[in-house]
């Protein structure tokens, strides 16, 4: 039991780590972004190919700047003109982008999948007094966990994130008071986007990966931040934890239904309170 | 005559703020009742709740007799309460022909039909209400032109036309002439005179020339609740309303 | 375009499209294929351009659809196999399936709607998956034997083959199967359905409401009703399309209820053009043109799905039919598709009550 908790809590920080990037750019950009998956594959990837030759280090490394890398043309070349469209046409557009980099990388690499190789030192299990869990799973957590706060920093505690949380609330504002919203968008659409691409490296050792990856981490990052709030951060944490501790203990307790009960919780949020638990209620897109 | 409708008590609160509170108000049958007062009194409050565009969270509405209190939007339009919008509010693909027969079609098939199969263009009465309601407003001859290219004074005398074609007992004026030039008021003027012959109206306004001039009782809200009632003449020379104007001049909107 | 000219033109296409596709890589299996499947575009076409509602989840009618008609076959009446039956049945689920689904779904909008379609498909794909012993969850069902179509005193078996007759480069007649000439017939009566039905009363409100929500609600129409007519009838065609796939593949899989799946339908209505009633037809032969004879020659057709669906996204919202059209405004879609609620009368105005 311990350890399906445990493993409940692993899983529901990388869907953390996803979702958080999801969920700030809906927050301050008021943009659906349905290919947020293909920052994660393409995180997995390069993260694989990057470790496979020069080390698991490099290879976290590696990954968030090629996804930044992508991010960024992606956000200045084709993105930003869907900023002020309506929902939908973001949808589909994010959508059709994912699409084409799961073929993308289905091209490169093959369809098979593949396989992360971790040095000595961090496999093995390591002994935390009640259990015996495995070491990359602790690091891995502990990574995340790191990471998390120094999102919060950021957002908290820094001018350009005093941009990003008055940016959510009201863009026009902002831009009259002389904030670069354009400048601060884009940093954060490429910060969200690098934080799924190294979690992508990160976690792909536990999660194996093949282009698919995509799409199967994109959908749970939806139930994720629509039960912790779109646009929230404190959503998606306590949402992404939810989510995974659902789906493990669902696993342990009632195995047939550990998928479904994620879709469950979503449709009732959605349906008694569609702004989630810490999403504020306000009007999305036009 | 009897009182058409009839408020209790009615209140809306936001929270801690309270938009409108303690109204209890009451109109006959063709009267022209004007609801005026200054910014944030809560008019357009008070008219969301007749209208069932909200729900107020205190007090009753009667109307003709009947309980509407509780009753969503449609329901109320169907029973023949209708409003304009107070920005301009209509199909802007459509023709302005076109956006009169969609009102006069949902007062003739109601709220809901399933009917896949037959046309609306062979409903020769939703037609002659659309082009009756346009004449009254003197669209009649802007019909084919797009709804959404049409001025904005146009846009809302459309709004007006809209409202009527649903054949409504009362109407809801929500700042009619707002944003007019002097000629399209005194056209909307003559407008309002017009359907106050054949159906109830309350109307907000800023304009006071206009408001005096036409209306046959005045109610003040003022603070979310009703300061005075009474006739223009009754009104004019009250005190306090002066004093909730601010330094006793009452403004006009060219 | 007048009614008679439209469904001549109609008519000439169906009966010629199985051979025409022949000299460019196709066959009349594909044909059948995508007249099927472009019945469930139509559905969604309704949904998205007529009603403005973006559904990500018509997989689950589809699939439901699907796994409704090989069971009642195999698994509910295995003594007596009905085609007529199992059609009846699985139209009848799958609609009821989506009255009470759309009741729920109907309150939402934009995001929220897609989210939430999402979800109920996501927990029907699951559910059929681990449901081993009712669907064989991930084998899915196979190699069904489906009873000949019956007709008053005859059945035909539409597997029958036409009589043979060389058509040079178009092939032969009797490449072309009884299942061509079934379909044809059941894509053209939807066709009329969804035409008579856009130009009805009901889509003429249906289209104000997508229009202007606030307006119509006060000029008296309901507009929750109207959209969970278009919600039920786009769901009852979609699992139309999913029984006469299964039936025509003899066999069914999970895979059809997936997200990819309901993704699939969006990009066919898309491409074709989601405010046109050929649209459809049109973007549903491009792609699994696409899918069927360019995967032939190469892995990554779906990298092309993929490229032409985001420029069309961003060069031609109204799809490849709708460019055609005499559009009024710009941006077609996203004049089409609702994705704010009316203003929400319970909450202050921005800037404080507005008097």
């Amino acid at each position: 039991m311990p350890g399906q908790i445990l493993d409940g809590f692993i899983h529901g920080l990388v869907y953390v780590a996803i979702a958080l990037g999801l969920t700030i750019v809906f927050g301050m950009l008021r943009l659906v972004n349905f290919s947020h998956g293909a920052f994660y594959a393409i995180g997995a990837y390069v993260g694989y190919a990057v470790t496979e030759r020069f080390g698991l280090i490099a290879g976290l490394i590696a990954a968030p700047i090629a996804v930044a890398l992508f991010a960024f043309i992606y956000d200045r070349a084709l993105l930003r003109y869907f900023y002020e469209k309506d929902t939908t046409a973001q949808i589909l557009l994010t959508f059709g982008v994912a699409i084409v980099v799961e073929e993308t990388l289905r091209l490169i690499f093959g369809g098979t999948t593949r396989t992360y190789t971790i040095g000595a030192v961090l496999s093995g299990s390591l002994n935390l007094g009640f259990i015996t869990y495995p070491t990359y799973r602790v690091g891995l957590a502990v990574g995340i966990i790191i990471l998390i706060l120094a999102v919060y920093f950021f957002i908290e505690r820094t001018d350009y994130g005093l941009i990003v949380r008055a940016g959510v609330r009201d863009r026009t504002m902002v831009q009259l008071l002389g904030g670069n919203v354009a400048q601060a968008s884009t940093v954060i659409f490429v910060l969200g986007a690098s934080l799924a691409g190294f979690v992508g490296a990160a976690a792909s050792p536990i999660y194996d990966v093949d282009p698919g990856t995509g799409f199967q981490f994109l959908v749970p990052s939806f139930v994720v931040i629509v039960i912790g709030g779109l646009g929230s951060f404190w959503g998606a944490v306590i949402g992404g934890l939810i989510v995974g501790e659902l789906q493990s203990l669902t696993g342990l307790l009632f195995p047939p239904g550990a998928d479904v009960v994620i879709y469950v919780a979503m449709a009732l949020v959605l349906l008694i309170k569609p702004t989630g638990l810490f999403g504020q209620s306000e009007i999305i897109g036009r | 005559m009897s009182a058409i409708l009839q408020t209790t008590g009615l209140g809306k609160r936001f929270g801690a703020f309270a938009a409108n509170s303690d109204i209890d108000f009451s109109v006959e049958e063709g009267e022209l009742r004007a609801v005026i007062g200054p910014n944030g009194a809560g008019k357009t409050t008070f008219f969301n709740l007749l209208s069932g565009y909200a729900q107020p969270t205190s007090g009753e509405i009667v109307f003709r007799g009947e309980r509407i209190t509780h009753l969503t939007g449609p329901r109320r339009v169907r029973r023949g309460i209708a409003k304009a919008f107070q920005t301009a509010n209509v199909f802007p693909d459509e023709s302005v022909l076109q956006n009169c027969r969609l009102a006069a079609l949902a007062r003739a098939q109601g709220g809901f039909a399933l009917e896949v199969f037959r046309s609306s263009r062979r409903l020769g009465a939703v037609d002659d209400a659309a082009r009756e309601a346009l004449a009254l407003v003197d669209l009649a001859s802007a019909a084919d032109t797009r709804a959404g290219d049409l001025s904005h004074g146009d846009k809302k005398r459309l709004d007006i036309a809209i409202a009527i074609a649903t054949k409504p007992a009362i109407l809801l004026l929500d700042e009619p002439v707002a944003g007019m030039s002097i000629e399209e008021v005194h056209k909307t003027d003559a407008l309002i005179r017009q359907l106050a012959k054949r159906m109830t109206v309350l109307l907000i306004e800023h304009d006071m020339e206009m408001i005096m001039g036409i209306s046959d009782r005045i109610s003040v809200l003022h603070q979310g609740k009703i300061l005075a009632e009474g006739t223009p003449a009754e009104i004019r020379a009250n005190d306090r309303v002066q004093e909730a104007y601010l330094g006793g001049r009452a403004e006009t909107i060219a | 375009m007048k009614a008679l000219r439209f469904y001549a033109l109609v008519v000439a296409g169906l009966v010629l499209f199985p051979f025409v596709i022949h000299p460019i890589g196709g066959y009349p299996a594909l044909a059948t294929q995508i007249l099927i499947v472009s019945i469930a575009t139509m559905g969604l076409n309704l949904l998205v351009g007529y009603a403005g509602l973006l559904s990500y989840g018509q997989a689950m009618f589809y699939g439901v659809g699907a796994y409704m008609a090989l069971l009642t076959i195999s698994k509910f009446f295995p003594d007596h196999p009905n085609f007529w039956l199992a059609l009846t049945l699985a139209i009848g689920f799958v609609t009821l399936m989506a009255l009470l689904i759309g009741s729920l779904v109907v309150r939402l909008y934009g995001i929220y709607f897609a989210l939430l379609t999402l979800a109920f498909a996501q927990m029907f794909f699951f559910i059929v998956f681990k449901w081993r012993d009712l669907t064989q969850g991930d084998d899915g069902i196979s190699g069904v034997s489906i009873p000949p179509l019956p007709l008053g005193l005859t059945s035909l078996d539409l597997t029958t083959a036409f009589p043979p007759l060389d058509l040079g480069i178009f092939g032969n007649l009797s490449d072309v199967k009884y299942w061509y000439a079934f379909v044809a017939i059941v894509a053209l009566g939807v066709l009329a359905f969804v035409r008579t039905l856009t130009q009805s009363q009901f889509g003429e409100v249906l289209g104000a409401i997508r229009e202007n929500e606030g307006r119509s609600t006060f000029v008296g129409f309901e507009p929750a009703r109207y959209k969970l007519a278009a919600f039920t009838i786009a769901g009852a065609l979609t699992g139309l399309s999913g029984a006469l796939r299964a039936m025509f593949d003899t066999s069914i899989s999970p895979d059809a209820l997936t997200v990819e799946t309901s993704g699939n339908f969006v990009i066919y209505a898309v491409v074709g053009g989601v405010k046109t009633l050929l649209g459809p037809f049109a973007g549903t032969t491009i792609i699994l043109f696409l899918q069927n004879v360019v995967s032939a020659k190469t892995d990554n057709w779906r990298l092309f799905e993929g490229i032409i669906f985001v420029l069309v996204i961003v060069f031609l919202p109204g799809g490849i039919l709708g460019t055609f059209k005499r559009k009024r405004s710009r941006a077609l879609l996203s004049e089409t598709i609702r994705t704010t609620p009316p203003h929400d009368a319970t909450q202050p105005t921005a800037g404080g009550a507005a008097l």
